[in-house]
């Protein structure tokens, strides 16, 4: 297993936001993460990167509350939950945020740039670039363009490409298709196929169940923090009441 | 003629001191009040140089900055860091480290206003009005130092890295960026940079303990007015304020002591008017 997320629980003050979750993903799958709005699943996404760990440090500094951490995560045989969230990167686990969250103020190319940061060897970010350009022609048209002004759909394919310039081997992303047009959503998805074709395990997270189902083998749903079923798309949707009440279909 | 050099070189002196604020606060969140009082040390520290113990005012410029850079740094370690996400507790951390350093420069040096000779003599005359070499001097190094920073921001990694845990400490995070490192660097950049401020401007200037008030003011205006967290609009509300007061001066010339008082009331109204200022950017905390 390239991932395997063990007993993790979240806690922020006394609200439990991700309860005892055991989740695993192989080498080379595509696998979902689902459920209804609040049910932990950027959370889930944020500790396996690091960045429930750094806000836990800044809450204490802060002395603003805290937050409790627990479990363990593995990837690639080592275990990550106690390092820092810029040195998790470095081992090949990156996370696409939520609401896509480009550096607004710079270029498309500046970027792309920040997302190869640790790659010293100019050389092999340039090759890395005219991978993503080809994945997405749309951010080469644009590369002097201030990324704020780009539209919903070209933001996050920025955000995805920012994420693959550091040359991932798993590729997190947190609900890519929201808030954006259905032709833009269907070609978000095609997008996220064509990078799992290139060989970077993938774990999405979505709220767009249906179209997900089909592009994963292996589906988590979760709900209140808890993991509640999982398996292949068909086997889910054939329980009613995961269906209804989980599922929103 | 007389407006236009002052104005120029006033307005250069606020850029320096207020980019070098606006750069800790942005990447940082740091208000760090004491930014002035560091360049009222390399003043100092350039005083005692050449003046005491006859060092080369090159030399002592450089020794400034670096004695200057190293306060910064044992300041940040020890009292800015550990308090780092408390903003008012960074607030009174500065206010107090301005007050402790401007009370021992008062203890060593007294008082007293100390000068320290031009490097360069003499003047030529343009329009009827003596520009000194020494006002040029500085003017062009100013420029100099701001060209070096555009350079280190806009086009190397450590500029990408500052730029982008200015905009989004979080997302810089999720590239590799050690926040708290680059915190480290930029106030070693920002002190740096009130530094050779009191470096270039000390020939020009009287060097005294409340050296640092006046401008602190005008360079919070600045910032206020710029749009706090913008290094573009530090820019040019830099030399807005240059400019207008060398204007007041110009127009009320008993009227010096209300520089600070204009800088204040132009402060005020941005504030009511237009709170995010020239080039405001709205922080809104991401999570
Ligand atoms: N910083 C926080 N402090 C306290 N509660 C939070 C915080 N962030 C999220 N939550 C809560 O945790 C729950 C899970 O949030 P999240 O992981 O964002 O859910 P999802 O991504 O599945 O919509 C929500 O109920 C949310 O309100
Ligand atoms: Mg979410």
């Amino acid at each position: 297993m390239l991932l395997e997320i063990s007993h993790l629980t979240v806690r922020y003050e006394k609200a439990v936001l991700i309860n005892d979750l055991t989740l695993s993903v192989d080498t080379g799958e595509l696998v979902s993460l689902v459920g209804p709005n609040g049910a932990g699943k950027s959370t889930t996404l944020r500790a396996i990167s690091g960045l429930v760990a750094w806000e836990r440090e800044i809450k204490r500094r802060s002395t603003s509350g805290d937050i409790f951490l627990d479990g363990t995560v593995t990837f690639d045989g080592e275990r990550i939950e106690a390092i820092p969230a810029h040195e998790i990167v470095r081992r090949g686990l990156v996370l696409c945020p939520e609401r896509r969250r480009p550096f607004r103020e710079m270029t498309v190319l500046e970027n792309l740039l920040a997302g190869a940061y640790l790659q010293k060897d100019k050389r092999k970010s340039r090759e890395t670039l005219e991978k993503v350009y080809a994945l997405f022609p749309v951010l080469k048209e644009r590369t002097r363009q201030i990324s704020g002004t780009l539209s919903g759909g070209e933001q996050q394919m920025l955000a995805i490409g920012r994420a693959l310039m550091s040359e991932p081997q798993l590729l997190c992303i947190d609900e890519p298709s929201t808030g954006l047009a259905p032709i833009m959503r269907q070609e978000v998805f095609a997008k996220i196929e064509e990078i799992k074709r290139l060989g970077i395990t993938i774990l999405l997270v979505e709220q767009e169940v249906s179209t997900v189902f089909k592009l994963a083998a292996r589906n988590y749903v979760l709900s209140s923090g808890k993991l509640i079923a999982h398996g292949r798309g068909e086997e889910l949707l054939k329980d009613e009441t995961l269906r209804k009440t989980y599922l929103g279909m | 003629m007389n407006i236009l050099i002052t104005g120029l070189i006033t307005g250069s002196m606020l850029a320096l001191l207020a980019i070098g604020f606006s750069l800790i606060f942005g990447v940082a969140r740091i208000v760090n009040i004491a930014h002035t009082a560091f360049y009222m040390i390399a003043a100092y520290t350039i005083y005692f140089l050449s003046a005491k113990l006859g060092v080369s005012p090159f030399w002592a410029m450089l020794i400034a900055v670096a004695v200057v850079v190293a306060l910064g740094l044992l300041a940040y370690r020890f009292l800015i860091d550990p308090i780092r996400e408390h903003e008012a507790a960074v607030l009174i951390a500065t206010i107090a480290l301005a007050m402790i350093m401007q009370e021992a420069m008062l203890l060593i040096f007294t008082g007293d206003y100390l000068t320290v000779s031009a490097l360069i003599q003499g003047f030529f005359v343009v329009g009827g009005v003596k520009v000194f070499h020494q006002q040029v001097l500085t003017f062009v190094v100013v420029l100099i130092i701001l060209a070096a920073l555009w350079l280190l921001l806009m086009k190397t990694n450590l500029g990408l890295a500052i730029r982008s845990t200015a905009e989004d400490r979080e997302v810089a995070n999720l590239m590799g960026m050690n926040e708290s490192r680059l915190a480290m660097i930029t106030m070693a950049i920002s002190v740096a940079l009130a530094g050779l401020t009191g470096a270039v401007i000390v020939p020009l200037a009287v060097v005294s303990p409340f050296m640092w008030m006046e401008p602190l003011i005008i360079m919070m205006a600045v910032v206020v007015l710029g749009g706090l967290g913008s290094i573009k609009g530090s820019f040019v509300a830099a030399y807005i304020l240059g400019f207008t007061e060398a204007l007041v001066v110009f127009l009320i010339p008993k009227g010096a002591f209300l520089k600070g008082s204009v800088a204040l009331s132009i402060m005020i109204l941005v504030l009511l008017l237009r709170p995010e200022g020239l080039f405001g950017v709205s922080f809104e905390e991401e999570r």
